[in-house]
């Protein structure tokens, strides 16, 4: 919607309402208690509720409410909370992780949780490699059963120490044994009728359009107070924010261009947004096997040269923050090294002279056309790949062409088809591409597939992580320390000292945290997470973590009356 | 009679095949693969080693080209379509099945209503030629007409549903109505219908009615017609039965093309609704690289628009007798 589509639509909504006094919105609200969520962008909805498979089709939230996982990781404040588990601990050496089981959990058909269901688990994450995308048994040697005073134990013993791998075994969706031991085949199989543990259980609606999820009547929190979850079918952000802005959605994780004038301002006593900068670190991948990106001169020169303010403004319409020097998301916040910022060594302030510097002295002088030119004169060339139609990252792009053109960096904006973008990342065969980096409980994993050598594949391989393929051996022996780590005190000092490595050998351009998308209406419930109140994340796409808000919204208690928009 | 009628049938057979031949191996051409397009979609959220598991779940396979083509002709004929990649693990012809009784609706009816209109307009337009109406209608709807199908469809969505809140902006039937036989039901349907199949009809009239505009003045112009003039037949029935019915002929033959059209421009129209028919799955196959899924919508859109040909060769045959010696 335009400035001014909004702006008349608004006009003319109002003068016809008063001019005729009818109601505009024909179309009557669903019954108090339902909760209405728009997350997945669907015209039509496909009933299947597998929790096993995550780049499958599930239906929204059968990762995290109608299953639960053993912990849920609360990217807001960077820690888990106990979930099916009530406590995990680490045995000696990092040898293996303990979890022990919270007592009286029962599935929505009244069965017992046990620790036998999450052995099943995992025993048939083993059996299906296709299910385990998470890749817990890269790690896991076997799954034991432990039965004791203090309840039940599930030991998961790992093949070597490797704490990072609890990101996995805390996430794994856990299922009823006595369901799933009858499925001929788990992976394609769409459990119509799940048996879950989780808050939303029972299918109420199922149609094309709407599908409904009431709660477990079992529920080991209690009953959650919302009584069901309503998720009517949008196919884009267009139809979503149309409803969005009518009042119609009460949780949502859509995009909204302009947030606070199409959406907040049209009822700003219910309506909000919270966008946190906790997702995925975006990132401006200089190729290392090609010259002259192998040199960490030039690497901080392009970093320098980049004007990040003036990206985040005009790229993300200010909906984020600038990368800080370490490259950390807030997710990382609380393991943040602050002093990096505005150190010597710091690459992500905007100062185009001090790039100027660092290109003259690596040995690329301007020539006599303003270009930078090598040793053999040929000028220092090189396109920026993007995903064409990812509207944030192109116009992210133009501004730092712009910026490495101002320095003398002959550069381009090469926006490719996400299939051919993600072939040549992937592959190595690129010179510098913005794209995502990875997400995980700790900075070790997010720092793994940026300068850990053992991810460094061959030019041509496919590579899932490291498409710069930068591996600094320096820091090898600090990664493999981690993976054995136990103590937050040892967490604590390697984190830190990979810090200091990823400032020095700067492997990548950190750009921009992706802001995690929430939108609310607390005209019919309470309860949602704000910068004020910031429990866990708002976007109901975090998957468990939503779990940490479903549980926790409530109706307000007058009946929701009819609200002019 | 019977000879033709089959001749038709065995060449639209030959038809059909060439089609699902293109749509095995189209889709084939693109780069990537749906695996890696499904990581791609959680931009890092889903552990590198998922690759590997997705594409072992997805049945990707190197087998060479001809035996894939085999097994997929073999899995067609048994109706089997396969598993959707986007909608994994549910069968391709569950997840068509969400929504093409919905786009046959949409699409079925407004090309009947807009073939039904336009060529009603058009023979009494050319009947009274040179009046206002002929002359303020063609270029009107010529001028509607060259509007591509989302747009006009945007344009209603904002003006009727958006600000003026007479027709729902969305979906094919309200949230709180169980799907049923009723008159509350289809009275529903049709209000939500209403929007969305008017956008076509006002996109596609004027085609027909310049088609048999032209095709009225020509057949007016003949002997046949002053003869039945100076016969002293009513105005009407020369009109009705003797001019329109030998005009119609080329209006029913591109009636079967524009199965095609309206359905390739109803799936815009239906993303903007919201209406829960192929256009947006259609989309997502794209988007995701879903082959199954793509075939299986294709192979639909394919077999509606042959029938819908042959059934217009019966119908030619019906009209003018000369079509069947």
């Amino acid at each position: 919607m335009t400035r001014l589509g909004g702006a008349l639509a608004h006009g003319l909504t109002l003068t016809l309402a008063l001019m005729s006094g009818a109601c505009v919105r024909p179309e009557e609200g669903p019954p108090p208690g339902v909760l209405v969520v728009s997350v997945e962008k669907q015209s039509a909805w496909v009933r299947n509720f597998n929790p096993l498979m995550p780049g499958g089709g599930a239906r929204w939230p059968t990762a995290g409410g109608v299953y639960e996982p053993l912990l849920v990781f609360n990217s807001v404040r960077g820690e888990y909370v106990p979930w099916l588990a009530t406590r995990y601990d680490w045995l000696p050496g990092a040898e293996g992780v303990v979890f022990t089981l919270r007592a009286g959990v029962r599935w929505s058909d009244g069965a017992p949780l046990t620790a036998d269901d999450v052995a099943f688990t995992f025993e048939l994450l083993k059996r299906s490699p296709a299910l385990d995308a998470g890749g817990v048994w890269r790690y896991l040697e076997r799954v034991d059963v432990e039965r004791g005073p203090e309840g039940e134990r599930v030991v998961m013993r790992l093949k070597t120490p490797h704490v990072p791998a609890l990101h996995g075994m805390a996430h794994t969706p856990i299922v009823p044994r006595h369901v799933f031991e009858a499925v001929a085949d788990p992976v394609t199989f769409t459990n119509p009728d799940p048996v879950g543990s989780g808050p939303f259980t029972q299918v109420r609606v199922f149609r094309n359009q709407v599908f409904e999820l009431g709660r477990n009547p079992h529920y080991w929190g209690g009953p959650p107070a919302v009584e069901a979850l309503r998720m009517p079918a949008y196919p884009t952000n267009d139809a979503a924010s149309l409803a969005l802005i009518f009042g119609e959605v009460d949780w949502a994780g859509d995009f909204v261009p302009a947030v606070e004038r199409t959406f907040v301002a049209r009822d700003p006593e219910h309506f909000g947004v919270w966008a946190p900068p906790v997702g995925s670190l975006v990132f401006l991948y200089p190729n290392t096997t090609r010259a002259p990106f192998d040199d960490v001169r030039i690497r901080r020169a392009i970093s320098l040269a980049i004007d990040r303010a003036r990206v985040v403004e005009v790229g993300m319409y200010g909906y984020t923050t600038p990368a800080n020097a370490v490259a950390f998301s807030e997710r990382y916040a609380r393991w943040q090294d602050k002093s990096l910022d505005g150190s010597p060594e710091d690459a992500v302030r905007f100062d185009p002279e001090a790039a100027e510097r660092l290109l003259d002295e690596a040995g690329w002088p301007r020539g006599p056309d303003g270009l930078r030119r090598g040793p053999d004169g040929t000028p220092l060339s090189a396109p920026i790949d993007v995903v064409s139609g990812w509207s944030d990252w192109v116009r992210s792009g133009q501004v730092i062409a712009r910026n490495l053109r101002a320095v003398g960096v002959d550069t381009q904006l090469r926006t490719l088809d996400f299939s051919a973008w993600f072939e040549r990342v992937q592959k190595g065969e690129f010179d510098l591409a913005i794209g995502w980096s990875d997400e995980g409980a700790t900075p070790y994993d997010f720092y793994c597939g940026l300068f850990n050598p053992e991810t460094v594949k061959l030019v041509g391989a496919l590579a899932p992580t490291n498409w710069h393929r930068f591996g600094d051996a320096e820091s090898a022996p600090l990664f493999d320390a981690f993976k054995r780590a136990t103590e937050p005190a040892e967490q604590r000092r390697l984190v830190d000292a990979l810090q200091r490595r990823f400032v020095h050998a700067l492997p990548a351009i950190p750009l921009f945290p992706n802001p995690s998308w929430g939108t609310y209406s607390t005209r019919r419930f309470t309860g949602f997470p704000t910068a004020d109140d910031p429990y866990a994340r708002l976007s109901p796409f975090a998957q468990p973590e939503a779990l940490l808000v479903m549980t926790r919204l409530r109706p307000v208690d007058a009946p929701a009356g009819e609200v002019a928009p | 009679m019977i000879a033709y009628a089959l001749r038709r049938l065995g060449f639209y057979l030959l038809a059909a095949w060439v089609a699902v031949s293109l749509n095995f191996a189209i889709p084939r051409l693109m780069p990537g693969d749906p695996a890696a397009v499904i990581f791609g979609r959680f931009q890092g959220r889903l552990a590198p080693e998922a690759l590997d598991a997705l594409k072992a779940a997805f049945g990707l396979t190197d087998a060479p080209l001809l035996s894939q083509y085999v097994t997929y002709l073999r899995h067609l004929l048994s109706g089997d379509l396969g598993l959707s990649v986007a909608y994994f693990p549910s069968p391709v012809a569950e997840v068509i099945g969400t929504g093409l009784g919905w786009t046959v609706l949409l699409a079925g009816l407004s090309v009947c209503v807009s073939f039904t209109l336009g060529t009603l307009l058009g023979v009494y337009v050319a009947w009274r030629r040179g009046g206002w109406l002929d002359t303020a209608l063609p270029p009107l709807l010529a001028f509607l007409g060259s509007f591509p199908y989302f747009w006009l469809a945007m344009a209603a969505l904002w003006l009727f549903g958006f600000t003026l809140g007479w027709f729902p902006v969305r979906h094919a039937y309200g949230a709180d109505l169980e799907p049923a036989l009723t008159l509350a039901f289809i009275a529903d349907v049709l209000r939500h219908g209403a929007l969305p199949a008017a956008t076509i009809v006002l996109v596609t009239l004027g085609g027909w009615l310049s088609a048999m505009r032209t095709s009225m003045v020509t057949v007016l112009g003949s002997e046949a017609i002053l003869y039945a003039r100076a016969r002293g037949l009513a105005p009407r029935t020369v009109m009705l039965r003797y001019a329109a019915r030998n005009a119609l002929l080329p209006s029913v033959t591109s009636f079967g093309m524009a199965v095609g059209f309206v359905l390739g421009g109803s799936l815009l129209t239906e993303i903007v609704f919201a209406y829960p028919g192929q256009g947006y799955l259609l989309l997502q196959a794209v988007r995701n690289q879903d082959y199954p899924l793509m075939q299986g919508l294709f192979l639909a859109i394919t077999l509606a628009v042959l029938a819908a040909n042959w059934v217009v060769d019966l119908v030619a045959m019906a009209l003018d007798p000369r079509v069947r010696s």
